[in-house]
């Protein structure tokens, strides 16, 4: 078998809080074109864990190589698109199309001095397009309903055409249905695209085929290399607690 | 109109008016953006402190208030990153702190005159050819910085931890924006006046919010709006003999509450 290098490489990670553990001796690694999903139950360090991940919060101890690199050397950061929790929280005042918004994403992958490319333009209009957004390009993100800001994030997030997605359960207010269509256009980026996604969410009972892998964060992490199996095992119903049993029930109704 | 402009004090405040118009309503649209609208007030009384040492003590008022302005953001930014304070209170304190040093230099320095009245509201006729020099100076620096990193500023305005994981230099960009905005509001103090100079830099950009639109419509707008505001208020300053600080404040403010009008939902 060839050695194939991760996209993260996670070696011993724990983060303490005035005394406090947060998160507890975690290691896994990462590698291109996986889908991995993960949960667990609020406070548990899910969305710390993936801010340390990327350089937004420091390690107690423990160490987190990107792509082979010390992640305070590493430099290209447009490989990695980030959509956090927030992220369909808009400022309705905020001044910025939906074109805006998805330009952004190119600024990571420009040096200071230079100017809009061709190449930037096809990437905005490519990213657009992929998320269906092309029709609302001159909206105002402020106008746009749950679905379409979510839609919107991502497609900003692939406008530097990342290897890695990393997505935290960005789905605040948006609909049922909206959020059918988000995971089959994430899976269809993991499978068509082979861009890797990391995701956050409490729905991973709904996508339990697409995922390859199921992380369990409550300060320790499980990691699941068969969910299917997985999901009932003793070990996450003993970290997850009783939200386990839930989430076992809930794949088996999406199942009938 | 032409007659305005046959005089020598007239042509100098509408050049250094004109650029301070540009310079404040394009830092403007970050400070709102960014919610560091207080700060500019905050430093626009520290840039009277620079005035009043320069009064005093005999040195270019101008330059001294860029330099007191440029320490001042510093220190705000200093406090901020270091000690757990409110932010909004530490501008409140150094907004007061400053005026109370600036007052008691003044008054040690038997400064207390028309000039000083300049400073605090804007004056027309005092703008030197000294003045236009260091407005055109420093000015010129400022605007290459803000043309230069719009995008980028624009990106840390929208979502300042997204802009980090992209890779912006966030800390360092910050940094050089609040200086900027420390040197534009000391500039400013000649034309606009100390008191006045944060509504100048502010309210283009909120009446520009109004019509809903992208970000380059809203910089464009607000420019014309600020453009618009100083000829108008220095024409009414020259014709009405008041000052013109006072006179540009008022005309923005009108068009501010016309766009609040006319966008009403
Ligand atoms: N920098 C920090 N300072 C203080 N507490 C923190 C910090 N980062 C995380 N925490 C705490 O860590 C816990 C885990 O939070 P979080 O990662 O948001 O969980 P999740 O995303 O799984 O809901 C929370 O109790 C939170 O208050
Ligand atoms: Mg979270």
């Amino acid at each position: 078998m060839k050695y194939e290098l991760p996209i993260f490489d996670v070696k011993h990670l724990n983060f303490l809080v005035r005394g406090q553990k947060i998160l507890s001796d975690i290691s896994f690694e990462i590698f291109e074109g996986e889908y991995i999903a993960i949960i667990g139950p609020n406070g548990g360090g899910k969305t710390t864990l993936i801010r340390m991940l990327l350089g937004l919060e420091t390690p107690t101890t423990g160490e987190i190589k990107i792509f082979g690199k010390k992640l305070r050397a590493f430099k290209e950061w447009y490989k990695i698109g980030y959509v956090p929790q927030r992220a369909t929280l808009v400022d309705e005042n905020f001044p910025a199309t939906v074109e805006d918004i998805v330009k952004m994403g190119r600024i990571a992958k420009r040096g200071i001095f230079a100017g809009v490319s061709s190449e930037d333009r096809e990437m905005v209009e490519d990213a657009m397009i992929k998320m269906d957004i092309i029709n609302l390009r001159e909206k105002m993100v402020g106008t746009l309903s749950g679905g379409q800001r979510q839609r919107v994030m991502i497609a900003r997030a692939l406008a530097s055409a990342p290897k890695i997605l990393i997505l935290d359960e960005p789905n605040t207010g948006v609909d049922m249905l909206s959020q059918q269509r988000f995971y089959t256009l994430l899976a269809k980026l993991n499978k068509e695209e082979n861009i890797t996604i990391l995701f956050i969410t409490h729905d991973v009972g709904v996508i339990a085929d697409d995922i390859g892998r199921l992380f369990t964060i409550n300060e320790k992490a499980i990691i699941c290399n068969d969910p299917k199996k997985t999901l009932s095992c003793e070990e996450v119903s003993d970290l997850y607690g009783i939200n386990a049993h839930a989430l076992y029930n809930h794949k088996h109704e999406h199942q009938q | 109109m032409s007659e305005m402009l046959s005089y020598d004090f007239m042509q100098r405040a509408f050049v250094a008016g004109l650029f301070i118009a540009i310079l404040a309503s394009m830092s403007g649209t970050f400070v709102v953006l960014r919610r560091y609208s207080l700060m500019s007030e905050t430093l626009a009384h520290s840039a009277l402190v620079g005035v009043a040492v320069g009064l005093v003590a005999g040195y270019n008022p101008l330059w001294m208030a860029v330099v007191v302005a440029i320490a001042s953001a510093w220190l705000i930014e200093y406090l901020r990153s270091t000690f757990s304070l409110y932010s909004d209170a530490i501008l409140a304190i150094m907004l007061s702190g400053s005026l109370a040093i600036a007052v008691i230099i003044v008054s040690l320095g038997g400064a207390f005159n028309n000039s000083l009245f300049s400073y605090l509201f804007g004056s027309i006729l005092s703008v030197t050819d000294e003045d236009v020099q260091t407005i055109v100076i420093f000015g010129t620096l400022s605007l290459l910085f803000l043309l230069l990193f719009a995008k980028e500023l624009y990106f840390i305005a929208y979502d300042e931890e997204v802009a980090r994981t992209s890779g912006i230099k966030v800390k360092f960009l910050n940094f050089l924006l609040v200086t900027v905005v420390a040197i534009i509001i000391a500039l400013s103090i000649r034309v606009v006046g100390s008191l006045l100079i944060g509504a100048l830099m502010v309210i283009p950009t909120v009446a520009a919010l109004q019509y809903r639109v992208g970000f380059r419509n809203t910089m464009l707008i607000s420019l014309f709006f600020a453009l618009f505001s100083v000829v108008f208020g220095m024409s009414l300053s020259y014709y009405y003999s008041l000052p013109s600080g006072a006179t540009i404040v008022l005309s923005i403010i009108v068009i501010f509450i016309i766009s609040l009008i006319i966008n009403k939902k």
